[in-house]
């Protein structure tokens, strides 16, 4: 007798393998097919291999606070390892350093290496120890972070509560500064630290610094500060010349001072703007603008000339506002962060936050003719899957 | 993900009769946050009504049926008892004949229930019959073609084509019960409109199907199963841990009856309790939070009135200590007795918190990602992990970069219970604990949590404990999470209810002022208080009852009185209430986690993130 499978059964039987297909997770699709994946020791990272992601040079990154680098070829190599916690990696312009953070529990330290790897040099140690102050418990541990070169490779910028202890006299607040300020080293004499931002009492302190390329007299950063009622928190980008505070006339400035302040603000208070990113020509600063509650946004706007030498003038502050107002969204989502340019400035690399990760995706810009601002060409690619360091600045050389 | 919602919808079946919902509604847990993946434009949230510093626990640091016929409902088929039973048949006749073939004695039509109980003509026996293709076999009862029993599939009967002959398949068992009735000598005459003998045929599809029905009953089943077997057991740690009650502590609950609901009868007080539980405690544990919530049932007013810890008053049979020191003394029993001897509070039941419990939540559902809104920096953080010291004021540093990232269960610890880099103090730590406790339900209301469930069960087990039954503490949530938090009456004793002072140990201590703590006592709890401020020593050390409740985590529940199975039952209630009010709160385990952030938080306002 002959027996059939009829097309009821058939289909039937289709509908039931689909289901445990899903049920099962098999077969499941979420646009990673061209992404191969390699071990990281805290779990796996995908990297891109479609053709419609083209970039050059290397990004360097960190995963589980081990330094990472990715070249043009979506090569994947490990730099770091063992128990140093590593962040914010920043490349010399020679191409010959990297420096970065190393991150202990009470403390971190910068230190540098050869882009080719080896031993680390220590500019900065935060080691230290608790001790009684009166009856006060006091620490001496400092931290150093977020390293960023100047155009000649000779310069620091870094972030550091070193200073916590200097203040109490001057401003006639009993208690240690803890807010990270903005200091400046040379890296043949580490010891010479100059001072460059300051921050004030428990207003959160500055982030992101970075020199303007060709520009050595102007630094960018992240401000976090209260306002006059010392309620609302104004969480702003200033732009300054990095030798103000050493400069100043009469031969000394404090955190709080009034009155004088080497610091422009760019972005206005109401809005929320951080982790700035100059462009290779430093014509434009790439940012990070918080629009809403899970609601972020990539914006690019031109710089403002000329606001760094007259800092205190109102005319000059009113001006240093103005080219955030030509500002360009690029892209938006729940979480983007830690905007970075390629070498030749055509594109911006970013982190988006997808299925419960940080990933690195990248944005081809170019600017509208008609606007003259900047533009996304086309659709954002992603770089990465898998997750690396929300908290750690990644950066693309050549 | 689908098996899962069927386990979700199928759990409450057991025994209940529940019938599930096809789209449960969004969980409770997101009445205001976001989505993920939904970018809403949203301002950001406005801080909460101002509260002086607390004293509590985060800002401590010195944290198928098948049917068969598929008739459209015309007639039902016989149930499968009288389908089994050989039906009795009328003698055999010899020459039976049909209408219209001339012959005297037929014996007419058969009765309707007989009809219905025949066979079609291809069961009646097991060899193979053919059946003339001009006649379709039809199935009992029904009037038409044959109609195969699976609902919504095409039911044309077995195909016949033409010239071919539809052959009974050998090996099938028959649906219907085969008739005692010999066909021998029948013959069909002139005329002949064959009797549809009612031949029952099970299909290989439907087969199938009911065979991977089965199968996935019995999975979901046996998951269910192992949920409800490896849940029911750290809940009973839980839920129900009774505390005998101290002399002069008298039990408020008498007359209330065990197990009703907590809010059905007159006004409750509540004793909430938290103690950082870091291994630097060593197991002694102080209280951090004491906060005692009054819920009046028929108006569902809520007050809070919070303790500060450092309150130097007389704790029954130990003398002048803090607050906090009470429950290290004598645990939850010596810390209610304290309250209803100072203040004249009576407590009807307790909730007891581990920080570390929060921790391991969070540390279960692999952390949470958020936008830290700004720096973070800390000289003087508690250090909590890896203190193996007996030193309760050893410190770390902290800096917590701002931005978007992801956060280990320590360190959104630490994000929520820094006060430094924030002026605004409290409101600044409420916006961020909000952040947590967003992105944390986030994850909790993820469908594949449920794969996380025994662990989250094993988190809170050590770390939550309640004299509450389940369904009370359901209950309670319920409320907390529908509450207009505005209308809460929250009221700290703090300045200009105390004044800090020093110890006689020069320890730093908060005096109640009583003439203002006693009206506020009197005004929040009504008769359910004799409010006092009887806070100076009575230099009695022997008057504490007979019953000294050992002090340390061993000073919690003395009796687990329930069972596994009981909370079991419990965990199967709590599912159906939730899911008939519109919830998920999957066995409890919901509940019983609000209940953890209510504590750990101090405010209801986290219960509703």
């Amino acid at each position: 007798m002959k027996q059939y499978l009829n097309w009821r059964s058939a289909l039937l039987l289709l509908l039931l393998a689909l289901s445990l297909q899903s049920c099962l997770g098999f077969g499941g699709n979420n646009g990673n097919s061209n992404f191969k994946t390699t071990n990281t020791g805290s779990g796996q990272i995908g990297v891109n291999q479609g053709n419609q992601i083209v970039f050059n040079g290397k990004i360097y990154f960190t995963i589980g606070h081990r330094l990472w680098v990715l070249d043009g070829t979506r090569n994947l190599h490990q730099l770091t390892g063992g128990k140093t916690a590593v962040r914010d990696p920043a490349i010399s312009p020679d191409g010959k350093w990297i420096a970065f953070d190393a991150v202990s529990k009470n403390s971190s330290d910068l230190v540098y290496i050869s882009v080719n790897g080896g031993k680390m040099h220590m500019l900065r140690s935060g080691n230290g120890s608790y001790y009684y102050k009166g009856q006060f418990v006091h620490s001496s541990s400092t931290w150093n972070v977020q390293p960023a070169w100047s155009a000649d490779s000779s310069h620091l910028l870094f972030l550091s509560d070193f200073e916590k202890e200097d203040w109490y006299s001057y401003t006639g607040i009993d208690a240690p500064l803890l807010d990270l300020q903005a200091f400046s080293i040379p890296l043949s004499n580490p010891s010479a630290v100059q001072d460059v931002a300051y921050a004030y009492f428990g207003d959160g302190g500055n982030r992101d610094p970075s020199y303007r390329p060709g520009h050595p007299d102007q630094i960018i950063y992240t401000h976090y500060a209260y306002d006059v009622t010392r309620t609302q928190q104004l969480v702003q980008l200033f732009m300054e010349n990095p030798n103000a505070i050493a400069s100043y006339p009469r031969g000394h400035y404090y955190p709080g001072e009034p009155g004088f302040d080497p610091g422009v603000a760019i972005t206005p208070p109401t809005i929320e703007c951080i982790e700035s990113a100059f462009s290779p020509d430093g014509n434009s600063i790439a940012y990070i603008k918080r629009i809403g509650v899970d609601q972020m946004g990539l914006y690019v706007m031109p710089t403002p000339e000329n606001i760094t030498s007259s800092p205190n003038s109102s005319t000059v502050a009113k001006k240093a506002l103005l080219p955030y107002k030509q500002s360009s969204l690029i892209i938006k989502g729940q979480f983007i962060s830690q905007p970075f340019w390629s070498p030749d400035g055509k594109q911006i690399a970013y982190l988006s936050y997808n299925n419960q990760s940080f990933d690195i995706w990248l944005a081809t810009v170019t600017i509208d003719p008609k606007t003259g601002r900047y533009v996304m060409k086309g659709s954002p690619v992603q770089l990465t899957n898998g997750g690396i360091d929300g908290d750690s600045r990644p950066v693309w050389t050549a | 993900m689908a098996l899962n919602q069927e386990f979700m919808q199928r759990a409450p079946q057991q025994g209940n009769g529940y019938q599930p919902e096809q789209n449960p509604s969004p969980a409770d847990w997101l009445l205001a946050g976001p989505q993920p993946g939904v970018s809403p434009a949203q301002d950001r949230p406005s801080a909460p009504a101002p509260r002086p510093p607390g004293s509590g626990l985060l800002s401590n640091w010195k944290a198928g049926a098948l049917r068969y016929g598929n008739n459209g409902g015309n007639v039902s088929p016989p149930p499968i008892a009288e389908r089994n039973t050989p039906q009795p048949q009328p003698a055999p006749r010899p020459g039976i004949d049909y209408p219209g073939n001339g012959l005297k004695n037929t014996p007419g039509p058969l009765p309707l229930y007989q009809q219905a109980s025949m066979p079609p003509a291809m069961f009646l026996s097991p060899q193979q019959q053919p059946v003339p293709t001009s006649m379709p076999v039809q199935y009992p009862g029904v009037a038409g073609p044959y109609q195969q029993p699976q609902p919504g599939f095409p039911m044309p009967g077995p195909v016949t084509v033409p010239g071919q002959q539809a052959w009974y398949q050998p090996g099938m068992p028959p649906l219907m019960p085969m008739p005692v009735q010999p066909q021998v000598g029948a013959r069909p005459g002139p005329g002949f409109k064959p009797q549809h003998h009612k031949k029952s045929r099970f299909p290989v599809w439907a087969r199938v199907a009911l065979a991977v029905m089965a199968l996935l009953l019995a999975g979901t089943g046996g998951v269910a199963g192992y949920y409800y077997v490896n849940l029911s057991a750290p809940i009973s740690g839980i839920v129900n841990q009774q505390v005998p009650r101290l002399r002069g502590d008298d039990d408020p609950n008498q007359g209330r009856g065990t197990g009703g609901s907590i809010l059905g009868g007159g006004r409750i007080n509540i004793l909430l309790l938290g103690s950082d539980t870091d291994e630097k405690f060593q197991g002694t544990y102080l209280a951090q939070t004491d906060i005692v919530v009054t819920i009046d049932p028929a108006t569902k007013q809520v007050a809070m009135l919070s303790i500060p810890r450092d309150f130097w008053i007389n704790v029954p049979g130990s003398g002048m200590h803090k607050l906090d020191e009470a429950y290290a003394l004598g645990g939850v029993a010596l810390s209610r007795l304290t309250i209803a001897q100072d203040f004249g509070i009576h407590i009807n039941y307790y909730a007891w918190v581990g920080l570390d419990g929060f921790v391991k939540v969070i540390s279960t559902v692999n952390g949470v990602d958020v936008d830290v809104l700004h720096p973070i920096t800390d000289d003087n953080y508690p250090d909590d992990v890896g203190n193996h010291t007996t030193d309760i004021y050893k410190y770390r540093r902290l800096y917590i970069a701002p931005g978007p990232q992801h956060l280990s269960g320590q360190q959104a610890l630490q994000y929520v219970r820094s006060r430094h880099a924030d002026l605004v103090g409290d409101f600044g730590r409420s916006a961020r604990q909000q952040q947590i406790l967003t992105q944390l339900k986030n994850k909790l209301n993820n469908p594949g949590v449920i794969g996380e469930l025994p662990q989250l069960a094993q988190d809170l087990a050590g770390y939550v404990k309640t004299d509450m039954q389940l369904n009370q503490v359901f209950d309670l949530m319920r409320l907390a999470r529908n509450i207009n938090t505005s209308n809460i009456q929250r009221v700290t004793l703090g300045p200009p209810y105390s004044q800090s002072g020093t110890g006689p140990n020069g320890q730093s201590v908060v005096f109640p002022n009583c003439a203002l703590v006693v009206p506020v006592i009197a005004k929040m709890f009504g008769s359910t208080a004799n409010a006092s401020c009887n806070i100076a020593a009575n230099g009695n050390t022997s008057s504490l009852a007979s019953t000294q409740a050992s002090p340390g985590t061993n000073a919690l529940a003395q009796t687990a009185s329930n069972g596994v199975l009981q909370t079991a039952g419990q965990m199967v209630n709590v599912s159906t209430m939730s899911l008939n009010g519109g919830g998920s709160d999957w066995l409890g385990i919901h509940s019983l986690l609000d209940l953890l952030f209510l504590v750990v938080f101090e405010s209801p306002d986290a219960v509703q993130a």
